[in-house]
């Protein structure tokens, strides 16, 4: 056990091909007062940065393929005298499906006492899940603006088509989504699809 | 496949499958395209994952049912070896062999200029020998995997060759997709991996084959289909239906037609995404060394059914425990052992998917390891195959 770890901070590595993520960790980190030490993405030799930087934590996303590269630190030899281990092995098995549904996994150099580490975990979880959020709410927009230039698109054929005005195109639209139960962007499509072939045959 | 009628139906139908960018992980892939899971009643998804790591974690939180793992792997997550602790258990290996020990040429260079000339693997070992005797670095190798069949062939390679490991040798681990690239830029002067990584180390020009893992242990266990034990309880007859289908696809890549057209498929952007060149020598058998060099045919590179290739046996998980607990460096009672090995190697779920197939199979779940050169038979009707070690001359 290395007592002297105890009073210093804890020195953190964070290894995430996501840079704007890796980002939003470290700040997440930083601001709460941990220490991070270095930040790199896969493939930038893990084995020699560990090595270098001699890291007591090692934050990684979790579909980082260098995670057996790390696993393979638990092996203490002559080129490895201290071993990683994995954090949260033993004793709450929920912490593990946690970690795991927020895309991280995290393992620490033996002898830190795993309390200590538990914030930091917590906080990069934290981080990890808001930028999932943040990506999901982008696709949400982005669905949302596509579906609502169908619409209007859709609200053209139908105007020049069968001459209706704009605010009968979008009557009909509402009447065709709310009698089919589907969405007036699903709609929206099977108008556009059905118009515009046949537009293209006149 | 056996009457439907026979079968119980599938507790659930919808079944994610775990797999590694790896060629022998074509019966899971055949089994998929040719429908032989669909005809089971079972709606796959296949999985492709990035490291044994999260193939096993996503496992025991049960984000996937069931993932191709290289042999050691429920055993050692029994024993939470290096990572997280978990029950997993086989009922079906996934084929023999499939490995091979790559060097850069720069060292192949080093270690004979006759580059016409083919040495066994062997003679390379023990020129590897000669070479470290007068060098005052050790090399750096890579394996895919502390507790893999890779370490443990690459190991017994350097033994045979009388080669110091831990004195002469730097044994890391990285990812596949690393090996070739820190190859090229002499990270690493070497390795040992599954296909296609050797062969496209080979076809980029940047190293050559000194050794098949049939080459070091011939028809050596590989990988196995795991599931945690949980999973089993709760699932025994979508168990019984995934084993059936995947041996039913094992089979079928008895025949070399078949695995021309699989090579083609997993060359597919969603599988392997690697051009079929890289897939097709070791699927075929005819397999290069050397990059421009004649083919050698090892029809054994890949086993998936013959010899009884899915047959779990306890006498290698003993074997594979053993060499753990080494590596370890912890010993392991014979108790332990025992019950590591009666609850992670099931040879009894291989027996009852082989009956509802009708095929035979063992009676018995140990056999003799490394004692035979030559195919052999046992329980009269059984043909396994040679299961010779590499060792020094």
């Amino acid at each position: 056990m290395k007592e002297v770890k105890a009073s210093a901070a804890i020195r953190v590595m964070l290894v995430d091909d996501h840079s704007e993520r890796a980002q939003l960790v470290e700040d997440g980190l930083v601001s709460a007062g941990f220490e991070v030490i270095s930040v790199i993405s896969s493939a930038a030799g893990l084995l020699f940065q560990i090595e270098q930087h001699r890291p007591d934590v090692v934050i990684i996303d979790l579909q980082s393929p260098d995670r057996d590269v790390l696993e393979s630190l638990a092996i203490v030899n002559q080129h490895n005298p201290t071993a990683m281990v994995m954090f949260g092995q033993e004793d709450d098995p929920d912490y593990i499906r946690h970690a795991v549904s927020a895309g991280i996994s995290t393992y620490l150099t033996d002898g830190i006492n795993p309390a200590r580490v538990r914030p930091i975990i917590e906080v990069a979880m934290a981080q990890f899940r808001s930028f999932q959020g943040l990506r999901e709410e982008l696709v949400t927009a982005r669905a949302q603006l596509e579906s609502r230039s169908l619409v209007e698109k859709a609200k053209a054929l139908l105007m020049t088509q069968k001459n209706l005005n704009e605010n009968e195109a979008h009557q009909l639209l509402t009447k065709l989504a709310m009698d089919n139960n589907q969405r007036l962007g699903d709609v929206a499509h099977t108008v556009v699809s059905t118009l515009s072939a046949f537009e293209t045959r006149k | 496949m056996p009457e439907s009628s026979r079968l119980a139906p599938p507790e659930i139908d919808n079944i994610s499958l775990g797999y590694m960018r790896l060629t022998d992980a074509a019966p899971l892939i055949l089994a998929k395209e040719a429908g032989v899971f669909k005809r089971y009643g079972l709606d796959v998804t296949l999985c492709r994952e990035v490291s044994w790591a999260n193939l096993r974690d996503k496992l025991v939180v049960g984000l996937l049912d069931a993932a191709q793992l290289l042999a050691p792997l429920p055993m050692t997550t029994a024993m939470g070896a290096g990572g997280m602790r978990g029950q997993l258990l086989t009922g079906l290996a996934l084929g023999l062999n499939g490995n091979a020990i790559t060097l850069s040429n720069r060292l192949c260079h080093e270690l004979s200029d006759q580059s016409e000339t083919k040495f066994s693997p062997l003679e390379r070992a023990e020129q590897l020998k000669a070479y470290l005797a007068n060098s005052a670095e050790p090399i750096t190798l890579a394996t895919v995997h502390a507790f893999s069949m890779h370490t443990f062939l690459l190991r017994l390679w350097l033994q045979a060759g009388g080669i110091d490991i831990d004195k002469d040798i730097h044994l890391i681990v990285l990812p596949p997709e690393q090996m070739c690239d820190s190859l090229a830029r002499g990270v690493i002067d070497g390795f040992c991996v599954g296909e296609p990584w050797s062969t496209v180390a080979v076809e980029q020009g940047i190293g050559s084959v000194v050794a098949s893992g049939y080459d070091i242990w011939n028809n050596a266990p590989e990988k196995v289909l795991g599931v945690t034990q949980q999973w089993h309880d709760a699932h025994p007859a979508t168990h019984l239906r995934l084993r059936l289908a995947i041996m039913e696809a094992c089979q079928m890549l008895e025949s070399p037609e078949q695995r021309e057209a699989i090579a083609l498929t997993m060359s597919q952007a969603e599988y392997l995404n690697l051009p079929s060149r890289y897939i097709l020598p070791s699927l075929t058998g005819a397999y290069h060394y050397t990059k421009g060099s004649d083919a050698v045919v090892i029809p054994n590179f890949h086993v998936f059914w013959k010899y009884q290739a899915g047959f779990p046996w306890r006498s290698q998980a003993q074997w594979i425990l053993t060499q753990t607990s080494k590596m370890l460096g912890k010993d392991i009672s014979a108790e332990q052992a025992q019950s590591l090995i009666q609850q992670c190697w099931r040879p009894d779920l291989y027996r009852e998917a082989a009956r509802l197939l009708g095929v035979p199979c063992p009676s018995r779940d140990y056999k003799s390891e490394n004692t035979h050169e030559e195919e052999w038979s046992i329980e009269s009707d059984i043909v396994l195959g040679a299961d010779k070690l590499i060792h020094a001359g």
